[in-house]
């Protein structure tokens, strides 16, 4: 998927932005449950949001939308500053935070016209038809005349969505959508991402499914911690993420002693050896495992998914702290 | 916008079962009030009974029924729908989906107000209507005895009606101001409900205790017992007045309070 704006990252700050935040910091008494959080996100990009549980994607995300006040730090949505601009901005913000949130004794179409009473956005004859759009959209059409009460956790999610797309939206920012989805369902949401992307509405989505993200997304934020550790466009975050060698040697001793010496970063891996290219290259990693007696029987290019550089992202802060040798990358070469 | 939102708040609050079972509960009173009075007949030393001496004053059985009612049952129900209107929308996540379309926050607490407010209306008026007929059924209307002893027209008696459906339901929605206050803190609907009448109920006890009486006009339960003035020919407005004026700092008080908790909430 080519983004409407091929400018590169680097020049990210130049272009127009959908949402950005500056020092975002947020404590919920003693706990710091977000810190440093500088986030960006570009108009017309559908930028994944990704982290562990806990990492502070929903409290980042709660905050965007004006839900939670932030301890420190600034944030711009739509080009208005919150607290203040809410009123402006939040019109055209369309939004699927922590799961839907529905009256249990309304039918699903209901509670959407509930919700459309208070968009400012929709006139009030529109409304029947904004909403029956809606819930056409989400495939709930057969059961919107239903209590919610009797909806699956499947359906829940559609009549979130729903309420998130009665309106024509600049930004649609939606937490976990494919929570309790099936297949079929989760293919949906793609489809839906992609339509608006499409029609040039900007969409924030937050997941921990990795293929999810990789799939849809052309940025992806990482956050680990209750910080944004990466963030960029998808496949120059899958490049600068550097590339490796999968070495297949018998003689893994003397292949990394080799390494060693010629300033290579290597380690043990299976059944060989996983040879950091950062600085280096393939031929010349080869070069200097031949020449020192090894015998290489295979060499492969370890191309990083976004799997595996989420797995580097945030095992490496582990590491840092000191709190990890556990080598978790146990995917094998693509 | 605003009147949009309100009545969007009314038909959320009538489609709840919970508020129709509630009204069901309330228009019961009058009736069995009205019911009861019919049955007890006679005295037994053969002097005129309850029934002999209200014969012809069913208009005053709806005084009667809210007059009984705001002492508890009314101010049961301003919380219930004090409770489900912030505690209970938080609960079900939906007050995110409302913060979030958007509302501000402090024009939601007045959509809140309003809805709690017409409710009231409805309930009160409603009773008062089941108990003017109740009482009609029953006992017959001829017009209106007084506590002064004269009597008044049917006409003039409706009115007094009125103005008293008018006085109990601000008692009433003050008190609901309050729960809001309470509701804005919680996710919890009960925890409201439970402080509410927690607190309507310890009043009452505080005003038991005479040693006491420098707190009483500090209680809303205490400006109760004067608002029957309605029932007295001519009315004297000092009791009432004092009443509603105490019940007025009430809803100011649990207003303040729900607007100042609900703009720094996080929710």
């Amino acid at each position: 998927m080519t983004t409407s704006t091929s400018a590169p990252v680097t020049a990210g700050k130049s272009t127009a932005v959908a949402a950005r935040t500056r020092g975002l910091r947020k404590e919920y008494g003693s706990t710091v449950a977000v810190d440093r959080v500088d986030l960006e996100l570009p108009e017309g990009a559908v930028l994944g949001m990704l982290g562990p549980n806990g990492s502070g994607k929903t409290t980042t995300i709660r905050m965007l939308l004006g839900l939670v006040r932030p301890t420190q730090g600034e944030i711009e949505l739509l080009g208005k500053p919150l607290p203040d601009g809410a009123e402006q901005a939040l019109p055209h913000v369309g939004a699927l935070v922590e799961g839907p949130g529905f009256h249990p004794f309304l039918s699903g179409r209901e509670n959407l016209i509930r919700c459309a009473a208070f968009e400012p956005l929709l006139d009030k004859r529109d409304i029947k038809q904004a909403v029956e759009d809606a819930v056409e959209r989400v495939g709930l059409a057969q059961a919107a005349h239903r209590r919610y009460r009797g909806y699956s956790l499947g359906m829940k999610q559609r009549l979130g969505l729903a309420a998130a797309l009665l309106v024509p939206r600049k930004l649609v920012v939606l937490d976990e959508p494919t929570n309790g989805l099936d297949p079929a369902g989760t293919r949906e949401i793609r489809k839906i991402i992609a339509e608006l992307h499409a029609a040039g509405s900007t969409v924030l989505v937050s997941s921990h499914l990795l293929s999810e993200v990789e799939a849809t997304c052309t940025h992806v934020a990482v956050l680990h911690r209750g910080t944004v550790v990466a963030q960029g466009e998808l496949t120059e975050l899958l490049q600068a993420g550097g590339s490796a060698l999968q070495v297949i040697t018998p003689d893994v001793e003397t292949a990394l002693s080799a390494l060693r010496s010629a300033k290579i970063s290597a380690r043990p891996l299976g059944e060989g050896l996983r040879v950091e290219l950062a600085g280096t290259s393939a031929p010349q990693v080869i070069e200097t495992l031949v020449k020192a007696g090894v015998g290489v029987y295979e060499a492969t290019r370890w191309k990083t998914g976004l799997e595996e550089l989420f797995a580097r992202l945030t095992e490496a802060e582990e590491a840092e702290r000191g709190m990890s040798a556990v080598d978790t990358l146990d995917g094998g070469p693509r | 916008m605003i009147t949009r939102q309100f009545g969007s708040e009314v038909r959320w609050m009538l489609r709840r079962p919970r508020t129709l079972i509630g009204l069901f509960g309330l228009v019961l009173v009058p009736i069995i009030i009205s019911f009861g009075i019919w049955t007890a007949g006679d005295g037994d030393s053969g002097g005129p009974g309850l029934a002999g001496i209200l014969k012809g004053n069913g208009l005053v059985v709806p005084i009667f029924t809210l007059f009984l009612s705001i002492n508890l049952l009314l101010p049961l129900v301003a919380s219930i729908w004090a409770a489900d209107g912030l505690a209970g929308e938080a609960q079900h996540g939906t007050l995110r989906g409302l913060l979030v379309a958007p509302v501000s926050r402090v024009r939601l607490l007045f959509v809140k107000l309003f809805g709690l407010a017409a409710m009231s209306l409805f309930a009160v008026t409603l009773m008062a209507v089941v108990g003017i007929i109740a009482g009609t059924a029953f006992l017959g209307t001829d017009g209106m005895m007084t506590l002064s002893g004269t009597t008044l027209d049917t006409g003039e008696g409706l009115v007094r009606i009125a103005l008293f459906i008018v006085l109990i339901t601000f008692q009433m929605v003050s008190i609901g101001a309050v729960a809001l206050a309470v509701s804005s803190t919680t996710e919890h609907p009960l925890v409201v409900q439970a402080a509410t009448m927690t607190t309507i109920i310890v009043f009452q006890v505080l005003g038991q205790f005479s040693s006491l009486d420098w707190l009483h006009p500090f209680l809303i339960t205490t400006g109760f017992p004067g608002l029957l003035d309605v029932m007295r020919d001519p009315i004297p407005v000092d009791q009432i007045w004092d009443s509603t004026l105490l019940a007025g700092c009430y809803l100011l008080i649990g207003t303040g309070l729900a607007a100042m908790r609900l703009i720094t909430k996080d929710s």
